[in-house]
């Protein structure tokens, strides 16, 4: 029934989103801004989750476990995808240097400060607050560069900058789930070095899935058994990963990667068929972390203004940083921090996937204030963009509209 | 061939790597998306390698499921199938979906009499010969043998009932796969689906009798009112269904397969949640959409054929992996009796009461009607329910003889399929 429930509340607010009469931008510009991005799911979810309607149970949300599973390893695959590694090869040091910087300082803004109250406020050990405080700031380094790519297809951002952004934006991806990784490691178990084992046996699960996908879709032509055998491995690996009680996430990063180093039309074919699935993964995935947020959780809603604020200061900061590292390499445009402050689904996946595997009220915690500021934030990055927009020599006139389209699922 | 048998020994030694993985682990999760990934793969790979041997692409997957599933290999524990309930609905509607669009109203008043004749006949039969037989073997079956004579003869005859029914699903998928089209297959298609409301309509008066019998009463309008509400209530519902589609057809017209699929799943959730039969539901949709507008009628069964494969492949194999073939050794001997008194009176009534004109009818038709799957599983189940003190046992009965039908029946109704020389001559061969 929980699964009817879902799927018809998914379609009817696909429905919402897609009708323009309802969502214009020049009448509902934050409400367009939501539906685009997949955030408009999110509050939802949290209305009808447990904590605040009710609709959904909390034993609902348990037995819909597996299509949250199902969406990160959606997720870890087409991010994988994404790290092709001969065009990685080609990227210039500055670039590298540039992405750790605004990711580096935005994670470093909110993780440092936020570990504070954390420790203080739940009476844990040191490690496991510090452990939560870096998820936060993991969270807070990912950024998503819709906003820039949307902004070049609309002709109010340069190409070549929009490019530059969106490029930037990508490989702070790296910095997530290497802190993810860490989370993981230091939290599952208690013990450092079987959550490394249990690390090194989601990867190893990726990587054996890619393999297997890349060698069983080699020889198939068809185009309805390819996107069967896809679909298959896809929900294989997160599957047997959240069997496991391993990262699917991760592993769907691994099986990604492994088809991505192999490269050749094998991957290309995997892009096709999983782009068909993607958005509709994508948003269940939204309204699901939405339905488990604690609304009422007090302590979560003192943390989040702390939370958007830090990653504000340290977006902006980390912009300047990465735009001096990069001149004469990367043509990014003015006020560049300020065109970082959208958050993007990754940072979701991230949190959804440590709630999975660490269950307890401190990762429930870190999903309130990462769920609840993914919003803020993209509320907070429409205006900020203006200024990236603002101090932009203008190629062609400004539009007073904010963007739309399939903005969500960039991260 | 030998490549698809490599791919599916390559996909049971991961399974087998990943079984092996969770035996070390502490605790382990849900295993409904191990299954979901696991039964598709495994069952695409088996798909390809049965058509290679000639046999039908369900049995691969019927096959291949019962070799992974908990009660062999055990690669996919027991919690991981049941997860799956949701998918066998959802294939169910989209089969009745694309069966619907095929029930024109020329070919219903064609062969709609003689189909209904003769489909009264087969059940009438075989509902005597398993009633019959259900009744003498009281002293040996434990639940009836406790029994009063009435309260026997109304579970045997509710049991028969259930055991009459036909799989319109496996019918029409093996029709599917092997683009037979003609006379013989219209009839065959025509036959299995009134042979199914007529047992809905059975099995609603016996379930009211047999709760008459325990001491509850006979309550007519109650028993009435539920067979008809199930009956013309999904009739009902698939038109609204049918408006919904071609709406949506002819506004938005945008990733039908995915559409359909979504349709199918809220259909066949919410039919079962209204007490009706998701069957007849998509199967009205369906027909009301082929006769209104045919070229719609077309497209959804193209659109269906795009994003079907995945849907028959991961439904087929959970309906194999769920087979308890336990159940088969604990009732066997009784199960296998009814079995073969099933085969024998669906083929005596086929050679004597089919239509002369068509030789092929009274020589192959019965092939066609062996197999038993989602309708009967679900009626099992609807006993098991409604009658706790007995129910279960009877599903367990019923169960085993699934596992039979399940096994021989996709193999029948192809060779019925192939005897009546329907099937394209690429499929035929069984090649590729």
């Amino acid at each position: 029934m929980q699964a009817l429930l879902v799927f018809l509340i998914v379609a009817a607010l696909s429905l919402l989103a897609s009708s323009r009469s309802l969502l214009d931008p020049g009448r509902f510009p934050a409400l367009a801004q939501l539906a685009a991005s997949g955030l408009l799911f999110l509050i939802f979810g949290a209305l009808l989750g447990p904590s605040v309607l009710g609709v959904l149970t909390p034993r609902n949300l348990e037995s819909l476990h597996p299509l949250v599973a199902l969406g990160l390893g959606t997720g870890g695959v087409l991010l994988g995808l994404n790290l092709e590694p001969r065009l990685l090869r080609l990227l210039p040091r500055p670039v590298y240097a540039a992405a750790l910087a605004h990711a580096g300082t935005a994670f470093l803004f909110v993780a440092l400060p936020l570990s504070v109250p954390l420790l203080l406020s739940m009476g844990l050990r040191p490690l496991v607050a510090v452990g939560a405080a870096a998820l936060l700031g993991a969270a807070a380094s990912l950024s998503s560069g819709h906003f820039a790519v949307l902004g070049y297809r609309n002709g109010r951002l340069e190409r070549a900058r929009g490019l530059g952004v969106a490029l930037l934006t990508m490989m702070d991806d790296a910095v997530g789930l290497g802190v993810l990784a860490l989370g993981l490691v230091l939290g599952v178990t208690g013990n450092a070095a079987e959550g490394l084992g249990l690390l090194g046996l989601a990867l190893l699960l990726g990587v054996a899935c890619g393999a297997l996908l890349a060698f069983l879709t080699y020889s198939l032509k068809d185009l309805a058994e390819q996107t069967t055998v896809t679909l298959g491995m896809v929900a294989l690996v997160g599957g047997a990963a959240a069997y496991l009680r391993l990262s699917s996430l991760l592993a769907g990063v691994a099986c990604g990667a492994t088809l991505a180093l192999m490269g050749g039309r094998t991957a290309e074919r995997v892009s096709r068929a999983l782009s068909r699935v993607e958005r509709p993964t994508y948003l269940v995935l939204v309204f699901l972390v939405g339905s488990h947020i604690h609304a009422r959780d007090l302590s979560a809603w003192a943390l989040l203004p702390a939370f958007v604020g830090l990653r504000f200061l340290g977006k902006v900061l980390g912009g300047t940083f990465a735009q001096r590292l990069t001149q004469g390499v990367l043509d990014l445009p003015p006020r560049f921090g300020y065109a970082l402050i959208s958050q993007g689904g990754l940072a979701l996946c991230l949190v959804a996937e440590y709630v999975l595997l660490v269950p307890g009220s401190l990762s429930q915690r870190v999903l309130d204030v990462v769920a609840v500021g993914a919003v803020v934030n993209e509320m907070l990055a429409h205006g900020a963009f203006r200024q990236v927009l603002a101090a932009e020599p203008r190629p062609s006139p400004m539009r007073d509209t904010p963007p739309t389209g399939d903005a969500g699922v960039a991260a | 061939m030998k490549g698809s048998i490599f791919r599916l020994l390559l996909l049971m030694a991961l399974l087998a790597a990943i079984t092996q993985a969770q035996a070390v682990r502490a605790d382990s999760g849900t295993p409904v998306l191990l299954a979901a990934g696991a039964l598709l793969l495994c069952g695409l790979f088996a798909g390809k390698v049965a058509k290679g041997m000639g046999l039908p692409r369900l049995t691969g997957y019927l096959l291949v499921g019962v070799a992974v599933g908990p009660y062999a290999l055990g690669f996919i524990p027991n919690a991981g199938v049941k997860g799956l309930e949701l998918v066998k609905g959802l294939a169910v509607s989209l089969i009745a979906l694309v069966a619907g669009t095929e029930l024109h109203l020329g070919l219903i008043r064609r062969v709609g009499a003689r189909v209904a004749l003769l489909c009264a006949a087969v059940c009438g039969v075989t509902f005597a010969v398993c009633f019959g037989a259900t009744f003498a073997l009281k002293p040996v079956l434990p639940f009836l043998s406790p029994m009063t004579v009435p309260q026997a003869l109304a579970v045997s005859a509710l049991l028969s009932t259930v055991v009459v029914s036909f799989s319109p699903t496996v019918t029409i998928a093996i029709v599917q796969e092997t683009s037979a089209r003609g006379p013989f297959t219209e009839f065959l298609m025509a036959l299995v689906i009134i042979g199914d409301l007529f047992v809905m309509v059975a099995f609603g008066l016996a379930a009211g009798i047999t709760r008459a019998t325990f001491g509850n009463g006979l309550d007519l309008p109650a028993l009435v009112g539920g067979v008809g509400w199930e009956l013309f209530g999904s009739v009902a519902v698939g038109c609204l269904l049918a408006v919904a589609m071609l709406l949506y057809m002819r506004g938005v017209n945008r990733e039908l397969p995915l559409f359909l699929v979504g349709l199918s799943f809220a259909a066949a959730e919410g039919g079962a949640r209204l007490h009706l039969s998701p069957l007849l539901v998509s199967l009205a949709a369906g027909a009301l959409i082929a006769n209104l507008d045919e070229r719609e009628g077309r497209r959804i069964h193209q659109a269906i054929n795009q994003a079907g494969l995945p849907v028959f492949a991961l439904f087929f194999a959970a309906a194999g992996a769920g087979l308890k073939l336990d159940a088969l050794v604990t009732v066997g001997p009784a199960a296998l009796l009814l079995v073969a008194l099933r085969g024998l009176a669906i083929w005596g009534a086929c050679r004597k009461f089919a239509p002369a004109e068509d030789p092929r009818l009274k020589r192959y038709l019965w092939m066609g009607l062996i197999s038993q799957a989602g309708v009967t599983f679900g009626l099992a189940a609807l006993v098991s329910r409604t009658f706790p003190s007995f129910g279960p046992q009877v599903e367990v009965l019923i169960v085993a003889m699934i596992t039979a039908h399940e096994l021989v029946g996709p193999v029948l109704t192809r060779r019925a399929l192939l005897g009546s020389g329907e099937i394209r001559a690429e499929e035929a061969s069984g090649g590729a």
